[in-house]
């Protein structure tokens, strides 16, 4: 039951990561941080080209029906923290905040020193093309997770 | 339930946002059921990170992997196979520990492709983690265009791939971290910042990548010698550099080099 909790909250914040995320035409997103947005109001708001609705897991729904914001550890990764906040309401996850993202200041300063030319205006010119869907490596999840796990437990949730 | 526009589904799966995106014009609720569920089924099976999975109890050595089911025995076969393709670079073992995530997951879309076209569909693509199979042609009636992301200025693309029929797989450590090692020393890999690979299969593609992107710099070597593959590797200098039939298959981008 414990674990069953928290996977469903790591479940959550994906969809909610998910919605805020992939709807969008072109790519946006991921590099100007999370959008604080819950799960309930993605899940209430699927996406314009969603047609056949997007299925939120539902919360446990906590027996003591707690109510709060709490804090996950901090869990690091390469390129810096994850940590998440989340907002209890009689129980129920109603939001979920990233307090820390990864991508931050020391990723951007070793770059800066770096960059070369070449890159810079490929993306210049790639930018004005209409784009279905984007490659590229999976977003740190775990740590999201883990940091997610750690709030739920603090609430007594997990 | 029948729609007659392109319908996108995108849930949270295997850890990761899967996306399908169906462009003919009759999509039933049940087809996209189908692949959701069947994604859910091997997450449920393979997922290192679920204490009931069978990989998690092969590892906790409660369960050996000849005893495992039917799809564990078909995916270890599959890993000894690709482990053998790429001279041991992808592993499902790096570590020490049962791994197959990185070639579930390209199996995983196979299956939904597989899914999709017994319910008669043929223009759609499915997307996992950044790792896509395409077939057919968009709601445009173009070839699917797929970006390769910017490995640090991720609201950005480097290319854009036309894709009909094709495969789309990125390995990076802009995201996750070092998350692939190179299973002979142990260690992430140096050199390179990401490394995408596309060709006609999906479940390939995502382990050469995999694999070219553990290897380094000699990563497009080894995608250069493979029949229709080709790759694209950006380095920790941010350079790009790319098999000889790589840009041929790209939008026209003015003033590449």
């Amino acid at each position: 039951m414990k674990r069953a909790a928290i996977v469903t909250g790591a479940a959550m914040v994906g969809v909610a990561w998910i919605v805020s995320y992939k709807v969008t035409p072109h790519p946006v997103g991921l590099a100007s941080g999370l959008p604080a947005q819950s799960p309930a109001s993605s899940a209430a708001s699927p996406s314009p080209t969603d047609s056949t609705g997007t299925p939120a897991p539902s919360p446990t729904p906590s027996p003591s029906g707690a109510s709060g914001t709490f804090t996950g550890a901090d869990f690091p990764n390469r390129f810096g923290d994850v940590q998440v906040r989340l907002v209890i309401t009689n129980g129920k996850i109603s939001d979920v905040q990233a307090i820390q993202l990864p991508q931050d200041r020391q990723e951007s300063a070793y770059i800066s020193q770096v960059a070369g030319p070449m890159l810079r205006d490929e993306v210049l010119q790639a930018q004005s093309a209409r784009i279905d869907i984007i490659s590229g490596a999976t977003y740190t999840s775990q740590s999201y997770a883990q940091s997610t796990e750690s709030a739920l437990q603090q609430a007594h949730l997990g | 339930m029948v729609t007659s526009a392109a319908v996108r589904r995108v849930e949270d799966v295997m850890g990761m946002p899967v996306t399908v995106h169906v462009a003919d014009p009759l999509v039933t609720a049940a087809a996209l059921g189908e692949v959701f569920d069947d994604f859910a089924l091997l997450d449920r099976v393979f997922s290192p990170f679920r204490p009931d999975s069978a990989v998690s109890r092969i590892n906790r050595g409660e369960l050996s992997p000849d005893g495992g089911g039917t799809l564990v025995q078909l995916v270890l076969q599959l890993c000894r196979m690709h482990e053998a393709a790429t001279d041991g670079y992808f592993s499902a073992w790096a570590g020490g520990r049962l791994d197959p995530s990185g070639l579930v997951k390209g199996w995983a879309i196979d299956r939904a492709c597989s899914i999709l076209e017994r319910h008669g569909h043929a223009n759609f693509f499915v997307d996992a983690g950044g790792d896509v199979q395409t077939r057919g042609l968009s709601e445009h009636g173009e070839p699917w265009r797929i970006g390769i992301r910017h490995p640090v200025q991720r609201d950005k693309v480097v290319r854009v791939v036309l894709a009909s029929g094709r495969a789309v797989a990125t390995s990076g450590i802009y995201e996750k971290g070092d998350h692939i090692l190179d299973p002979h020393t142990g260690v992430p890999p140096s050199g390179l910042l990401s490394l995408t690979v596309t060709g006609p299969d999906i479940l390939q593609a995502d382990v050469f990548a995999t694999a070219a992107f553990a290897m380094g710099h000699v990563g497009l070597d080894f995608i250069e010698g493979l029949p229709g593959y080709e790759a694209f590797a950006i380095d920790r200098d941010l350079r790009g550099s790319r098999t000889r039939g790589f840009d041929a298959l790209c939008a026209a981008v003015e003033g590449s080099v």
